[in-house]
């Protein structure tokens, strides 16, 4: 694997964790562009890290294991994706996991919880992974750009055959059967669908007045399990269109989508949603270190972005009861947010990586989990 | 049920030969050779073992199934009392958007129901045409082929169902709920926007047919098998064809059987979750259509499955009280078996006649022969059937 050299040529000076951190910590204020070091696994490292959560990010879990484990032979990582992102936090709370990894940033209420474990410190959420929401469909011969005003229409079902005139103003030129519409969503609890409606509902707050969250909110629509369900029904359906984590759309085509306010439409691609990215999140922590990232969707507007990046965290306390623990799960998350460990991920998982100033300040929160 | 058994002289005979090897033996049994009286035995050590294991393994299923619906009552009960308006778990993710616990429930009770009913309207009427023809009218070489294969149909993993639910049956059914819909849309189960993806509660109880027809066909099956042989050919004799042969000495003397059986398949049905989470789009309300892509009611069991991921707190309770309220129809379900079978079972009137019967049939025609032994050997498993 090509990380190893990487991380093996930058190895010689340092071995500890910590130290590792630290140096993480002090890069972005000696360079302009800030390149989150490449961390360095600790050989000798040995134990078992128990973690659950998101789905979504199973695939990059199970290549940043894979090329965690090859560096530390000593530990074994056990990732659970079948709890889900609820389930994963749940089971952090009840302290049978080191980290959760989660769609979503923990609730003020759950951070408040995450005290009786992690001491007064609280909970860290860090965002480490990173991709797009994409807009499927099934509409053979048609190159199909749609409008966020158009797109929050056709998922409330207020259009609904292709040859609507909103779509034919979003794709002049093209020719549009008179298909009835097929929206599918996510019939399970999911991230994609929070992700989602909360770009729906902040880009188009006077369309789409549904509830935000992981269940979708409108009735009518077409129901799927998981986002291999929504890519299957789409695929199968001649006018479906139905939207799925990027990584998991295989052969699908995916819509491009207008930017802002803009008249430009941009397909999905790793780098606009790191711009994306880059440009809409506003911090909001929730306690020293946190990087809870809010995303403002209106901010999107440059062309070199696309329109619903998807970001996934890992939870963890600042304070772990064991501190054994603590150094495995710090040099387990320190991987994950390194340049090599989003490498990885992009390269398994078809993530995107998460820009370079954020990952530094990923080491930097880090540095304060004991 | 005792440890001390009476027993005929025979047996006893045979036991005290062997209990003088076995001096720990305690002594309230008759002394040897005391005639024709009926002589008590006590236990032996293996007995008493084998008699632990037995009660204890009855016993053990009291404890986990009271084990079960305590967790539920337990883990539900916070759910069930809150107030889902105010409560900030509640009135979030999945649980949003309801007023209490019942409103909730409500509709996926109803969903549930719906779609088990739509199974065994489709499954029952096969899988009793499939045991008629396995049991009276496939030469024995077919029903036996065809018997083993229905009952490894019961071995198919559900998910497998489902997957075929979504690529064979989804697409498959589209023409007919088209067609159904067109034709037949004022009629409310047909009616509303028929679904382009096929992604309906009407795909999902073909493939729940699928699932329950090897319990009503096997059970049903044994049970014809049971029809005593000289009713049937009493029947014959008077003239009637094989069809009136069936409805008159078969089917009434099986149709408690067959109830119980069809129930037994309900409550397969009830429960079934992978292949309705996979099949149906759902949505949580009361709906009657069946050919629809945004009203098929949703079932508790998939409804979970579901959900149950991004759940948390208050929620994953609200979702194990759903679990609580399909514990309770399962229940309900085997009650009302319970309850059919009783009344309207003919056993307890016919057994002892069909038992004075028998042997003279056995002896009047050698042919029957292995006709009745079947009956005997099915006799006990139709009864350990009927009362499970």
């Amino acid at each position: 694997m090509k990380f190893k050299n990487l991380a093996g040529a930058s190895a010689i000076a340092l071995t500890a964790v910590i130290a590792l951190s630290s140096c993480a910590a002090t890069t972005p204020t000696a360079t302009p562009t800030p390149t989150a070091a490449a961390v360095v696994i600790d050989p000798t490292l040995k134990g078992i890290i128990t973690a659950g959560g998101s789905s979504a990010q199973s695939n990059a879990q199970t290549a940043w294991t894979a090329a965690f484990v090859a560096q530390a032979a000593g530990v074994t990582i056990n990732y659970d994706k079948s709890q889900g992102s609820g389930g994963g936090v749940t089971n952090w709370l009840a302290g049978s996991y080191d980290f959760a990894g989660s769609d979503s940033a923990l609730s003020a209420d759950n951070q408040t919880k995450s005290q009786a474990n992690c001491g007064a410190g609280g909970a860290l959420n860090l965002p480490t992974y990173l991709s797009g929401v994409a807009i499927v469909y099934n509409l053979p011969g048609v190159d199909l750009k749609l409008s966020s005003a158009t797109l929050a229409k056709i998922f409330t079902l207020q259009i609904t055959t292709w040859n609507d005139p909103a779509i034919a103003a979003d794709n002049a030129g093209a020719t549009l059967p008179a298909t009835p519409i097929t929206a599918v969503t996510r019939s399970d609890g999911s991230g994609t669908t929070a992700n989602f409606t909360s770009y729906l509902s902040q880009v188009q707050p006077t369309i789409f007045t549904q509830t935000v969250g992981s269940k979708w909110p409108v009735a009518g629509t077409s129901g799927q399990q998981g986002g291999s369900g929504v890519v299957n029904t789409v695929k199968a359906g001649v006018g479906a269109i139905g939207y799925a984590d990027h990584s998991s759309i295989g052969t699908l085509t995916a819509a491009a989508v207008q930017v802002g306010t803009s008249k430009d439409f941009v397909a999905y691609s790793p780098d606009g949603a790191t711009n994306a990215f880059d440009i809409a999140a506003v911090a909001a922590p929730t306690t020293a270190g946190d990087l809870t990232k809010k995303i403002d969707y209106t901010k999107i507007t440059d062309k070199a972005s696309y329109a619903i990046p998807l970001l996934s965290y890992q939870i963890l306390c600042t304070t772990f009861k064991d501190p054994a623990q603590a150094k495995l799960a710090k040099a387990y998350i320190g991987f994950i947010g390194s340049d090599i460990g989003q490498k990885v991920a992009a390269k398994n998982a078809g993530s995107a990586p998460i820009p370079a100033s954020i990952l530094a300040d990923i080491q930097k929160s880090l540095a304060l989990v004991k | 049920m005792s440890t001390n058994k009476t027993v005929s002289r025979p047996n006893a005979g045979l036991s005290a030969n062997t209990t003088t090897a076995a001096p720990h033996t305690t002594g309230s049994r008759s002394p040897q050779g005391a005639g024709p009286a009926r002589v008590k035995i006590t236990s032996r050590p293996a007995d008493r073992v084998f008699f632990g294991l037995s009660i204890g393994s009855a016993g053990l299923i009291i404890v986990i199934l009271a084990a079960v619906a305590l967790f539920l009552i337990i883990q539900a009960v916070p759910a069930i009392t809150a107030n889902w308006r105010t409560n900030a778990n509640l009135s979030q993710g999945p649980t949003s958007g309801y007023a209490d616990f019942w409103a909730y429930v409500g509709p996926l009770m109803w969903g549930t129901l719906w779609a088990s009913a739509i199974a065994l309207v489709i499954g029952a009427p096969i899988a009793i045409g499939i045991a008629l023809f396995i049991s009276h009218y496939a030469p024995r070489r077919v029903a036996g082929v065809l018997g083993y294969l229905i009952d490894l149909l019961a071995a198919v993993p559900s998910i497998v169902f489902g997957l075929w639910g979504i690529i064979v049956i989804r697409p498959l059914l589209l023409p007919l709920s088209a067609w159904l819909n067109h034709n037949l849309g004022w009629i409310p189960i047909f009616g509303g926007t028929a679904s382009t993806t096929g992604s309906t509660i009407l795909a999902g109880a073909v493939v729940l047919a699928v699932m329950i027809l090897p319990i009503i066909s096997s059970i049903s099956r044994e049970i014809f098998l049971q029809t005593p042989r000289l009713n049937e050919e009493a029947a014959l004799a008077l003239g009637a064809t094989k069809w009136e042969m069936i409805t008159l000495a078969v089917l009434p003397y099986a149709r408690s059987g067959v109830v119980s059986a069809t129930l037994l398949g309900l409550g397969r049905a009830l429960g079934e979750t992978m292949a309705i989470a996979l099949i149906i789009s759902p949505s949580i309300q009361v709906s009657w259509r069946i050919l629809t892509e945004g009203e098929n009611s949703q079932t508790i069991a998939a409804n979970i499955a579901l959900n149950f991921q991004v759940a948390d707190g208050l929620q994953r309770q609200a979702l194990i009280g759903t679990g609580l309220m399909l514990f309770v129809i399962s229940l309900g379900v085997n009650m009302i078996a319970r309850v059919i079978v009783v009344r309207t079972g003919p056993q307890a009137t016919r057994k002892p006649k069909r038992k004075r019967v028998e042997p003279a049939a056995s002896a009047a025609t050698p042919a029957s022969t292995a006709g009745v032994g079947r009956v005997d050997v099915s006799i006990s498993d139709h009864h350990e059937g009927a009362q499970s």
